[in-house]
């Protein structure tokens, strides 16, 4: 296996799981400066302070460190093998042991795993990545971008079918009003909202973890600074339930190719106040 | 910033309203849904000395204690939340969490004068503020056993005490 893949991955592993992104920073700054609740404004700046003794220490910014997701670009002239493959999942394995994430995968057979019978594994290593999602792009790179899911938007997060009646305006409501309520039950708040539109319940899906993956706080189109506004119009919960204006910093939005029918299928998770957890690499 | 430092006395309590800050040091415990069950069963046949635990005037945060460190479970789990009236009955003072609890289980820590506290899940920088650990019950839970830390200014905010929560938009 290549070990320079290896030890990419699993660096981007540690980064993804223990920093905020530039811009992401920047949000809660702009936040803090219009955030007029004192409670609000004191959780705004312990998550900004957590950020940077995680940074400094290369540590988890939460101890839910998260399910490893994988998003990878491909360029024209670029190859992925299946050997490339396995060392980027040992980079994974590595950079879950080197963070630490916390030892949460559930051993033994389908029933097992289920009912969770079957004991934790207390290896922090153990916990397998969820598929790769592999895209070909324009640019010429291999890049790996590793996101890091917590639980709680997993558990509030929905994925169903929105009838569109011909006008975006009607998906972009359908949007906020699911989000109001699920940002409020978060708890982990502030809140940035990943939403992926597509054809088939995979399909919306995969384009939400891109979403997540390419986001960028200092970029946000018409459609979402309008869902970003009107779920903060109607969510008063503020950070981690405790009121003011800020429950959503951003929306992060990708709407793949759509079919000829009255329905979209909208995938949608309330991303907690660490999250997106997502660092890239170029291999 | 109000400080505290365990253990809790009920002037302590009578002191802090909801919605102060307050930085708590000292020994605190550690448990959420696998194990608090089992302590207060244990509490109720009178077998937490034998384990050489006092809840008087104690902290209970509901986290996991891993190697990735510790956070704020959703306090109204069933299992946390019905742990927190036995508890305080057993001399828990503060519950330490985060997630809007019943009115009946704000109810149950006025009658024991016992107060909910809700603390951001900012790993890192509790890991800072922590300077020992050791597994006080049930170690085959691993990561979910009963543990105690010893810890210096962890953040919280009063969420419930003496029958008013933060919650409620009159609070
Ligand atoms: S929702 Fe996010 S911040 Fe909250 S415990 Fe899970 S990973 Fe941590």
């Amino acid at each position: 296996m290549d070990q320079r893949i290896i030890d990419l991955v699993c660096d981007t592993l540690v980064r993804a799981g223990s920093t905020f992104r530039p811009d992401q920073k920047e949000a809660y700054r702009r936040a803090m400066k219009t955030e007029k609740n004192e409670l609000a404004n004191w959780c705004l700046a312990t998550t900004l302070e957590n950020a940077e003794v995680a940074e400094k220490n290369r540590s988890p910014l939460c101890d839910d460190t998260g399910i490893p997701h994988l998003f990878v670009e491909i360029g024209p002239n670029r190859q992925l093998t299946g050997d490339m493959m396995a060392a980027i999942q040992e980079g994974v394995r590595q950079g879950l042991r080197t963070l630490p994430g916390r030892p949460m995968a559930i051993k033994g057979d389908d029933m097992q795993r289920l009912d969770q019978s079957g004991g934790l594994d207390e290896d922090s290593g153990a916990l397998a990545a969820a598929p790769m999602i592999i895209k070909n792009v324009d640019e010429d790179v291999l890049r790996v971008t590793v996101l890091m899911t917590g639980g709680g938007p997993a558990i509030r997060g929905i994925t169903e079918r929105v009838f569109h009646k011909h006008n975006a305006k009607v998906v972009a409501d359908e949007i906020v009003a699911r989000a109001k309520d699920r940002v409020s039950l978060l708890g982990c708040s502030p809140c940035t909202l990943a939403v992926g539109i597509g054809r088939s319940q995979y399909e919306a899906t995969a384009l939400m973890i891109e979403a997540m993956a390419k986001g960028n706080y200092d970029k946000q189109t018409e459609m979402e600074k309008y869902i970003t506004d009107e779920v903060n119009k109607v969510c008063t919960c503020g950070p981690l339930g405790l009121g003011g204006d800020t429950a959503v910093l951003a929306t992060f939005m990708k709407v793949g190719p759509q079919r000829a029918s009255g329905v979209r299928i909208v995938a949608l998770r309330p991303c907690c106040c660490f999250e997106p957890r997502c660092a890239s690499v170029e291999l | 910033m109000k400080r505290i430092t365990t253990p809790i006395t009920d002037e302590m309590v009578n002191s802090l309203n909801v919605g102060d800050m307050v930085y708590v040091s000292g020994y605190i415990f550690c448990g959420r849904d696998a194990v608090l069950p089992k302590i207060v069963r244990d509490m109720e046949e009178g077998k937490l000395a034998d384990k050489g635990i006092d809840l008087t005037g104690g902290v209970v945060f509901h986290t996991a204690v891993s190697p990735a460190g510790t956070g704020p479970t959703s306090s109204n789990k069933l299992e946390i939340e019905a742990s927190i009236e036995p508890l305080s009955k057993g001399g828990i003072k503060m519950h330490l969490g985060k997630g809007q609890l019943k009115p009946e289980t704000i109810a149950a820590l006025d009658k024991y004068n016992s107060l909910y506290a809700v603390i951001p899940p900012v790993t890192a920088l509790l890991e800072s503020k922590v300077s020992s650990r050791e597994v006080m019950a049930y170690p085959e839970e691993g990561m979910e056993a009963f543990h105690r830390l010893y810890v210096t200014d962890f953040p919280c905010v009063i969420a419930a005490v003496r029958g008013k929560s933060i919650y409620d938009k009159e609070a």
